[in-house]
């Protein structure tokens, strides 16, 4: 399925599948880690799944990855590991909806995954899937 | 039988023993089998003929299953060989035999990473392509021993206990993609493993304790593994199965002599 208009739907279901969860308790803005529960194994459910119904490989090691965007830790995180301005800048482009300004300077860099959403997951997956099929 | 009809299997170990048995009952059912082995081709290739000359279809793979990356090709040759991957059964096993007073640590961690490596490896590499067809099998082929103590068997004892917390472990973490798990625990099977367990007097003593006063066949034990590898066990995961004629359910010798 190269159709990413059918992305959003079909990662909403994998999702609550993988959760075991109604549907409608998942929405774009849910973050997957916060607001949904999911664990390590779940995220790995999440991404199988999101293969079989888009054909979209993503690697749970590429979600942190897109999220830091190629930064190296050093500049990423400070001598604290709280997200540098440089790394805030990189995680609105990846995460839009987070308020840069609120999270400057007290945004531990184990917590960035929290932050991620089942719309920035669906970001992530039409990317890959243009991507694939530019290459 | 059809019941594994369009399934592939992969069979470590599977040039004797044991691992022979349980290549041809699945053949039997049905399976196209990859056939692995170390270092007896001949072997091997006899057990494809066998299974050809049935009407099935094998192919004979070699590969040393406790090297993770010969444990990965195998599992890429089996599918690329045979159009496919369902049936994983771990079978390849080795024994160093001795007391703990006098074994020397290479003998235990070699058990170790030939029995539980080779689990691991092939788990490992066969896992992905279960997970995204959302289904497969695997079967450990455990022991008893696993779970109770012979003297002189602590290496491969310990080897096969940690085979069946994997398997469990292993159950769990693939119950999610639809892929079972289970361990099939044989007991005394004469196979060229145990030579050493019966060689004194044929076993005769040894069978004394068996309930069921017999040594399992390796057919026997392959049967198990063919129905827990089927649809007839399709709600059965991290199970361990024991196949030893009820030696392992009896206190002591089960009466006072």
């Amino acid at each position: 399925m190269t159709d990413t208009a059918a992305f959003p739907a079909a990662i909403q279901e994998a999702v609550a599948d993988a959760l075991g969860l109604d549907e409608t308790e998942v929405t774009p803005l849910s973050t997957l880690i916060g607001d949904l529960g999911a664990e390590s194994i779940d995220l790995l459910d999440i991404l199988f799944r999101i293969e079989r119904k888009t054909g979209v490989k993503i690697q749970a090691s590429d979600i942190g990855n897109h999220i830091q965007g190629g930064i190296p830790d050093s500049e990423f995180g400070d001598e604290n590991e709280i997200i540098t301005p440089v790394g805030l800048a990189q995680l609105k482009k990846a995460m839009p909806q987070i308020d840069t300004e609120e999270l400057a300077g007290k945004l531990p860099a184990d917590q960035v995954m929290s932050l991620f959403t089942v719309q920035n997951l669906v970001d992530l997956a039409v990317l890959r899937a243009t991507a694939t099929v530019d290459a | 039988m059809t019941k594994l009809a369009g399934q592939v299997a992969l069979v470590t170990g599977a040039s004797r023993g044991i691992g022979r048995a349980v290549a041809l009952a699945l053949a039997d059912d049905g399976a196209h089998v990859a056939v692995n082995y170390r270092s007896r081709a001949d072997e091997a290739q006899a057990v494809v003929e066998e299974i050809e000359k049935a009407g099935g279809k094998a192919v004979a793979l070699a590969a040393d299953v406790a090297d993770p990356e010969q444990a990965a090709a195998l599992v890429e040759r089996a599918r690329a060989e045979l159009g496919g991957l369902h049936i994983l059964v771990n079978n390849a096993g080795i024994t160093r035999d001795g007391l703990i007073y006098t074994m020397a640590p290479t003998d235990w961690l070699e058990v170790m990473r030939v029995n539980f490596g080779g689990v691991f490896n092939c788990t490992q590499a066969a896992m992905g392509h279960f997970m995204a067809e959302r289904a497969g099998v695997i079967i450990n082929i455990s022991s008893v021993m696993g779970e109770r103590a012979w003297t002189g068997e602590s290496a491969y004892a310990a080897s096969k206990g940690a085979i069946n917390a994997f398997t469990r472990n292993c159950a769990l973490e693939l119950a999610r993609f639809g892929v079972r798990v289970n361990a099939v625990l044989p007991g005394f099977v004469p196979t060229d493993l145990v030579d050493g367990l019966l060689a004194k007097d044929g076993g005769k003593a040894i069978k004394r304790r068996i309930p069921l006063r017999e040594f399992a066949t390796p057919g026997q034990i392959a049967r198990v593994v063919a129905f827990v590898a089927g649809p007839d066990a399709d709600y059965m995961t991290g199970e361990l199965l024991r196949v030893d004629g009820g030696a392992a359910a009896v206190l002591g010798t089960g009466r006072p002599d």
